[in-house]
């Protein structure tokens, strides 16, 4: 990781030995080195750097930061210890610290490149366009080469773009662009691709499309070869740009002529076709039709255009190419929607698409390819349609059960894309119950048929048949949706679970039992079927994009990076994330404050971008067969992410109510602060009660959202339904949201103390009192049997389940909440208890509020010893559960029973993780007293 | 649909200027139409155009189907990489065969003469 120069500096020597040991991981040993080179040789700071990476990797990062900072004052010019550092910010996640660094270096060393080049890329890290752009012209006067000045270019491109001033890019930094590269031009200098790539964004920017054609057309343009039709591709876009259609019309054409299977030049043709036509478009009287040579001004034109591309097809003896096929039915679509008597010309779909299927019906992709047209069929065709596809699929002799199947892959692939249509067009819903039953076992036959042509794959490679699986897991969903009957979904999970172990790569099989089980609230076995997803995990390549000078990929990295860090799922999950620590682990393995204090949290700042939040979710990554009337539809969209958003609202706002009431329990403990309680000034006045007001009117627009009728559901392969519904009906979070109110209380009381305080003590045991009554209800309504397992069928109460982390997490809640009250309460009547004994009254009534938290306090921990009860009881139900005895069709029983029985383990496992949680929390409310 | 990934890498002075497949990828429902080999020819024009000697590119020794439409794409194996792939933990996981076609500008086809013995993937430029 250090700089292995060549000439064999001794210091080089004296240091490689820890940098062996931080490469291997072995951070104590690089430590212990550090310090015995340290002590012979003292002015060795590259030493202490790596010292600081040693600490920084055990988890001392303050140890670290400081060692780092010591080195970092006295400005080093030397390439290890300037490295060691940059890797060390880096690995802090302060990046803006490297830019101090060389910004020194370059200081001191003004004429080298390196140093400046290094300052320009932790510059790019932090994004400081501005200094970019300096840096790199003070790096082209030290060495005038191209890409320098370019990168000083392309950061005035990024000022423009990160601009929040549209005017400011258009008159300011896009124009000095231009006129930096025209500069160029002018002298002849431009010497590469990435120079002219960079020249068009710059023009494309500024809108001067006729002069970015100019470029891409004029002999700059011959510079742009690494994109395959780089010139006719961006000549394109820019006649569309400026609407010039006969150009348009007549370059898709030629690349057509060249490459007849490109489909989106198809739709360009036609695009520019119709404008051309709506136009009335003439051919000048001299010259070229157009500066690109012929251009259709007519239907009739086009129609002899696609069906000499069809001609042309039809007498290749080689393979046959779909695009002029697919063109032919796109282009009777856009007939009849502009109501076009010619359609007519053109043939009747249904044949068009049955030829279709008989030339390439026995590749994978013939069922998309024919999907978009189906719309070109009128309901009456449909059946005809099916039937007239299946007569040309060959199908051995029917066996004994009636069962035709194919003989190979192709024909195989032809039937899956007849079934797959079949599905499409509705025709699989329509069935009754008993005519879904026996679709099920015929495309379970066509799986386990299917198998046999599959025994060589490799375990990277799915098995040809796959489809079928996963269409009668489709149907058996379709089934328990219309029945409610769970057999349906046990048996769809048997069967995934099932395709699993022959197509172990299958991501859809997957996709759904992960949605399945969570579903269900069965989380154990998600983590493996997730990592076996194998998701792929992106970096940043926005500094090699510079080096290379991928400048139009710069725009394009940024863009993906805001995308990420404006995530909804991302804002979620951090927020779950800490809120799932604080539940599981503060005041057990440290105090809530610490564990606050660890996690960043600051509840008086608002890190979730709420105005630009993002929903990156890709709700089209199921295969998904529905006919258009059942597909996910834009309401649906909006209708979760408004969900989606209230819910991270209710969780954001509850997260940094708990960091407050930490912050509050804080201040008041006396020995913190020896003030408060006398003169019951706290440190957070006003936030406080801001986010309680936001989350009482959060939770009141989230009460609305359920309630408003009538909620389309959600397609069952669209969005799924977020945790709202069932957190609101839980009773958690008016709970939560009562037991956050206390401390405002508390805190009036604290300032008015015990006496004449009659009025408010009594608000406050009242509020007690209901939050013990509404912890009861929570309880209440976790108790039922997570799985009941009848004669032929177990069913899932997974709703007991989530409603049992909603009470633990309210118990969390109520804990913390009340070790503060304890904390005011205290020296309340311990001042009580001192003047009682300067007065010597012997009989004196306990003050209303010191009655009720001790009430409060006594009741929750009867509860609590309830709600243990009940898990314990719930787990030896569970364990004695004989999923053997079920009745259960033989051929799929077993696995069948392997997705019951994960998910009887599953549920044990939350169940025991529960109750350890819940033991700890009733202990710390034994400990709580007054 | 797919994807192919590539760059151009190595010296021009030792005739190592070359194009490189990093990665292609064809999603199971677009296979067998041709598209792993449009990828592969429009990768080789554009290192034609970029004057390199040869393409080249990695494959697992167990990817047969892989290797072998890699061999009628006109590719020969020049040398095996041992251990090149690793699996998540670190652990070395399989060997690689280093394919390459020659482009015109290696006019003898220097570059695809196979390598005697298998190499270490530290040695590997």
């Amino acid at each position: 990781m250090a700089a292995r120069g060549h000439v064999q500096d001794p210091n080089d020597r004296r240091l490689r030995p820890i940098y062996d040991y931080l490469d291997n991981g072995n951070n104590k040993m690089a430590i212990q080195q550090a310090d015995k080179l340290l002590k012979k040789h003292k002015e060795l700071h590259c030493a202490k750097v790596l010292k600081a990476i040693g600490l920084q990797r055990t988890g001392k990062q303050d140890e670290a930061f400081t060692l780092a900072q010591e080195v970092t004052v006295l400005e080093p010019t030397d390439d290890n210890s300037l490295q060691a550092l940059t890797i060390l910010y880096r690995e802090m996640h302060r990046p803006e610290l490297v830019t101090k660094l060389y910004e020194a270096a370059v200081r001191k060393v003004p004429t080298s490149e390196e140093y400046h080049s290094h300052l320009f890329m932790a510059y790019a890290r932090v994004g400081e366009y501005k200094k970019m752009q300096q840096a790199g012209m003070a790096l082209f006067k030290i060495v005038p080469k191209n890409p320098y000045y370019f990168w000083s270019v392309m950061s005035l491109v990024m000022q423009a773009i990160s601009a929040q001033d549209e005017k400011l890019s258009q008159t300011m930094f896009l124009p000095l662009a231009e006129r930096m590269v025209e500069k160029m031009v002018k002298e002849e200098k431009i010497e590469a691709e990435a120079e002219v790539q960079l020249y068009f964004m710059i023009l494309e920017r500024l809108g001067k499309f006729v002069e970015a054609l100019e470029v891409v057309q004029g002999p700059l343009g011959e510079k742009l070869t690494s994109e395959l039709q780089s010139r006719e591709n961006k000549s394109m876009k820019l006649y569309r740009r400026l609407e010039r259609w006969p150009e348009c019309n007549a370059l898709s054409c030629k690349l057509l002529l060249k490459n007849p299977d490109d489909w989106q030049f198809y739709l360009l043709y036609f695009d520019s076709l119709f404008q051309v036509i709506d136009q009335n478009w003439t051919p000048p009287l001299e010259g070229a039709p157009s500066a690109e040579g012929e251009v259709h001004a007519s239907v009739a034109q086009s129609i002899s255009f696609i069906n000499e591309r069809l001609a042309t097809e039809e007498a290749k003896e080689s393979k046959h190419l779909r695009g002029p096929y697919l063109a032919r039915l796109e282009l009777i679509r856009r007939l009849r929607e502009r109501s076009c008597p010619e359609a007519m010309q053109l043939g009747e779909p249904l044949e068009h698409m049955f030829q279709f299927f008989v030339k390439f019906g026995d590749k994978p992709c013939c069922i998309t390819d024919l999907k978009i047209f189906l719309d070109l069929l009128t309901p009456d065709q449909h059946v005809q349609f099916i039937n007239r596809l299946m007569e040309v699929v060959p199908l051995g002799m029917a066996g004994e059960e009636g069962e035709a199947f194919p003989a190979d892959t192709r024909a195989l692939q032809r039937h899956l894309c007849v079934t797959q249509l079949s599905r499409s067009l509705g025709l699989q819903h329509a069935l009754n119950t008993g005519g879904k039953l026996s679709l099920i076992k015929e495309l379970k036959a066509h799986y386990h048929h299917g198998l046999q042509f599959g025994t060589s794959c490799l375990k990277t490679e799915l098995q040809f048949s796959d489809m079928y699986c996963l269409m009668a897991a489709h149907v058996y969903l379709d089934l328990w949706k219309e029945t409610g009957n769970q057999s349906m979904l046990w048996q769809c999970m048997g069967l995934l679970e099932e395709g699993l172990t022959h197509s172990s790569s299958n991501a859809q099989f997957k996709l759904l039992l992960l949605l399945l089980y969570c579903r269900l609230g069965a989380f154990e076995p998600v983590v493996d079927l997730y990592a076996s997803l194998d998701a792929k995990h992106t970096s940043e390549y926005i500094i090699q994009a510079y080096k290379y000078g991928a400048f139009e990929k710069i725009p394009e990295f940024i863009a993906f990076r805001n995308r990420l860090e404006h995530s909804l799922h991302f804002a979620q999950v951090r927020t779950e994330r800490m809120l799932l620590d604080l539940f599981l682990e503060a005041d057990i393995s440290s105090s809530l404050e610490e564990s606050i204090k660890s996690m960043s949290l600051c509840p008086e700042e608002d890190d979730i971008p709420w105005e630009n939040l993002r929903d990156n979710r890709d709700l089209t990554v199921f295969v998904n067969w529905s006919p258009a009337d059942r597909q996910l539809k834009e309401e649906h969209k909006q209708c979760s992410v408004e969900e989606e958003t209230l819910w991270l609202r209710l969780r954001s706002l509850t997260l940094r109510l708990i960091g407050c009431v930490s912050s509050l329990t804080h201040s008041s403990t006396p020995h913190n602060s020896e003030k408060t309680t006398e003169n019951g000034v706290t440190t957070k006045p006003l936030v406080f009660p801001s986010l309680l007001s936001q989350l009482e009117n959060t939770l009141n627009q989230a009460v609305q959202f359920t309630e408003t009728p009538p909620r389309a559901e959600y397609p069952f392969l669209g969005p799924v339904a977020s945790r709202l519904v069932q957190a609101v009906s839980s009773g958690c979070c008016q709970c939560q949201l009562s037991m956050f109110q206390l401390p405002v209380h508390l805190q009036e009381l604290q300032s008015l103390g015990l006496d004449g305080s009659a009025e408010l003590q009594t608000q406050i045991s009242n509020l007690f009192k209901s939050i013990a009554a509404q912890l009861h209800d929570i309880l209440e309504k976790c108790k039922g049997d997570l799985l009941e397992v009848g004669d032929d069928q177990s069913r899932t109460q997974h709703w007991f389940l989530e409603n049992l982390v909603y009470f633990v997490e309210t118990v969390c809640i109520v804990l913390w909440v009340s070790q503060y009250c304890a904390s005011v309460l205290r020296p309340l009547k311990s001042t009580l208890q001192k003047k009682k004994k300067k007065k010597k009254e012997a009989s004196s009534v306990t003050p209303a509020v010191l009655l009720g938290f001790q009430e409060f306090s006594s009741s929750t921990q009867n509860l609590l010893k309830d709600a243990l009860e009940h898990i314990r009881s719930q787990e030896i139900t569970l364990s004695a559960l004989k999923l053997e005895a079920l009745k259960l069709e033989l051929v799929e029983a077993s696995f069948t029973k392997t997705a019951m029985e994960k998910v009887q383990s599953s549920y044990l496992r939350s169940l025991q993780e529960i109750g350890e949680l819940l033991k700890k929390r009733a202990d710390s409310f034994k400990s709580l007293k007054i | 649909m797919g994807y192919i990934m590539g760059k151009a890498e190595g010296s021009v002075a030792r005739e190592e200027w070359h194009g490189h497949v990093t990665a292609l990828s064809v999603a199971p429902e677009f296979r067998r139409l041709g598209l792993a080999a449009k990828l592969m020819e429009m990768l080789e024009e554009i290192s034609e155009r970029k004057g390199g000697f040869f393409v080249d590119l990695f494959v697992r020794v167990s990817n047969q189907v892989a290797v072998n439409m890699y061999k009628q794409l006109g590719y020969s194996v020049y040398r095996t990489v041992i251990e090149y792939y690793s699996a998540s933990n670190g652990e070395p996981d399989e060997d690689a065969y280093d394919m390459r076609k020659a482009l015109s500008r290696d006019t003898e086809k220097k570059s695809i003469i196979p390598l005697p013995h298998p190499v270490r993937p530290e040695d590997i430029e």
